[in-house]
């Protein structure tokens, strides 16, 4: 028999305002009005979304540097207190166990934010690589609510329920605050592409969903004159999609290495020993056979995970994400592809129901960064 | 008639599948039901097979696409496509707005609709059966 789903401090206003899905174990908000208005609301104005569902776990010991060293592949030294990083943790064999944004909240305390599909493998691949590090690893998934705020009027929204100063929390960087008066963590990180912040509601256990609810309430309030809207997964999917985000399960795996997927600027391999270590140095020296490449379509149709790629009569790799970019109204992907194919402005194409569809090679984001994203020019 | 949040409109023929039909002398215009497109929610493409193209009941006759998923269109009669509804291309939005209307799919010169018929739903049983599925 499968477990009952898990629900979120703000189960009871998802489920009256949005079309629910099953999500790693929760019962989630797909989308309230809609993916592509929720999605537009976060490219020009804000957006919020519950992201509790997510793993998070407290680092905590003298040796929390060289244990997270050694377990992710991010240089942990270059982190001072109250700034965050993308990482990956690998496998043995340098496959991506998963990717995750690290926090250093004191020098001797970290807090790690994983994939909620990932959540128990996370923890207890954490667990066991602590062992030798005298490391205190503690899962408070449970224990605090998560937000994400995101947009352009994402900053000027949070203003107004926190009363830590947001224009002295640069991108990466994190601060204790009230929000709505109650314990709060944020964080300028998010998983759109946009400005923005992460925003963790401290003591707000799943068994008492009284603070998250408050606080969720106060943020939809103070950006009701942006037009901020509560958004789904369905958005959360599309927008890091356009920016050419991973998404865990979809575009990495522990079948890829950090190299494959072009995620090299946080695997430091001038580090001392750390897990994959040996497997990653080998393939940098030696080469890669594919990569990951984002595709945007040049005739209409709309590629989807597993569609083949294809040049010359030949097949070259496969599709891992794929959607209709509600920015640019064309059908964008990530795929991944032989790497002597791979340069930016080859043209491919995507097998799309027995018919090839051409697509070009581009970079990411699939958007034009000085018109989108946290480094608009507008 | 309306059931649940669904339009139903009296003189069509349904699907299980969720494929309407509305009899047009020899022809049917066929199309994708009210309770369809909402399900679907936020369709962005739609291919349908070309005109002269036979098609058989209950085979899949097209595609349709929202944000998050890809489905097929299952024709709801057998018969020759004559015509297909070219502002789709542009505008797969149609389906969400005007299922029954300007969201039309295809019309198809029909091949033996008495046949086909036996397989349809009036707009009566067509409403029961959602309301057997929405339970």
């Amino acid at each position: 028999m499968s477990e009952p789903l898990k629900k979120t401090h703000l189960y009871e206003f998802h489920k009256k305002t949005a079309k629910m899905t099953e999500f790693a174990g929760f019962e989630m908000p797909l989308w309230y009005k809609g993916i592509i208005p929720e999605h537009m609301a976060v490219r020009k104005s804000v957006g919020i979304f519950d992201i509790t569902h997510m793993g998070r776990a407290l680092i905590t010991s003298a040796k929390s540097d060289a244990f997270l060293n050694y377990v992710t592949t991010n240089d942990v030294a270059a982190l001072t207190p109250l700034s965050a990083h993308y990482s990956n943790m690998c496998n043995e064999q340098g496959g991506i166990k998963d990717d995750f944004v690290l926090s250093r909240l004191e020098q001797e305390k970290f807090l790690i934010v994983y994939n909620a599909t990932n959540r128990t493998k996370d923890y207890e691949w954490l667990v066991k690589n602590a062992k030798p590090f005298d490391v205190k690893v503690e899962d408070v998934s449970d224990n605090i609510a998560m937000f994400a705020v995101q947009g352009p009027k994402a900053q000027e929204t949070l203003q107004k329920v926190a009363d830590l100063d947001l224009n002295k929390v640069e991108r990466f960087k994190c601060g204790w605050t009230k929000l709505a008066g109650l314990e709060g963590f944020v964080s300028r990180t998010g998983y759109t592409g946009e400005d923005g912040f992460e925003v963790f509601v401290w003591n707000s256990p799943l068994t008492n969903p009284a603070n998250a609810v408050k606080v969720w309430k106060a943020i939809l309030e103070a950006g009701k004159e942006f037009g901020i809207e509560p958004c789904g997964l369905g958005a959360r999917d599309t927008l890091r999609l356009e920016a050419g985000m991973c998404l865990y399960g979809n575009d990495i795996d522990e079948t890829t290495t950090p190299l494959e997927a072009v995620l090299g600027f946080v695997v430091k391999l001038k580090k001392d020993n750390f897990i994959g270590k040996e497997v990653l140095t080998k393939q940098k020296t030696e080469g890669l056979k594919r990569k990951r490449v984002g595709l945007i379509m040049l005739e209409k149709g709309i590629p989807r995970p597993h569609y083949e790629v294809w040049k010359d009569s030949q097949k070259i790799g496969n599709v891992t994400s794929g959607t209709q970019s509600p920015v640019l109204k064309q059908g964008i992907a990530v795929a991944y592809v032989s790497v002597e194919h791979a340069a930016e402005g080859n043209k491919v194409a995507v097998k799309i129901r027995d018919r090839l569809s051409e697509a070009q090679i581009v970079k990411f984001p699939f958007y034009d960064p000085t018109k989108y994203g946290h480094g608009r020019q507008t | 008639m309306r059931v649940l949040d669904y339009e139903i409109p009296d003189k069509l023929y349904y699907s299980k599948e969720h494929e309407w039909v509305r009899i047009e002398e020899k022809e049917a215009v066929v199309g994708i039901t009210d309770y369809a497109q909402k399900q679907l929610h936020e369709i962005v493409y739609v291919e349908v097979q070309k005109v002269g193209a036979n098609i058989e009941q209950f085979q899949t006759m097209g595609t349709v696409e929202s944000v998050k998923s890809v489905s097929d269109i299952f024709a709801p009669v057998s018969g020759k496509i004559t015509k297909v509804n070219e502002e789709l291309t542009e505008s797969p939005e149609l389906l969400n707005q005007d299922p029954y209307g300007r969201g039309w799919l295809a019309r198809v010169n029909l091949k033996d609709f008495n046949k086909d018929l036996r397989k349809l739903m009036t707009a009566q049983q067509y409403a029961d059966y959602i309301k057997g599925m929405e339970e």
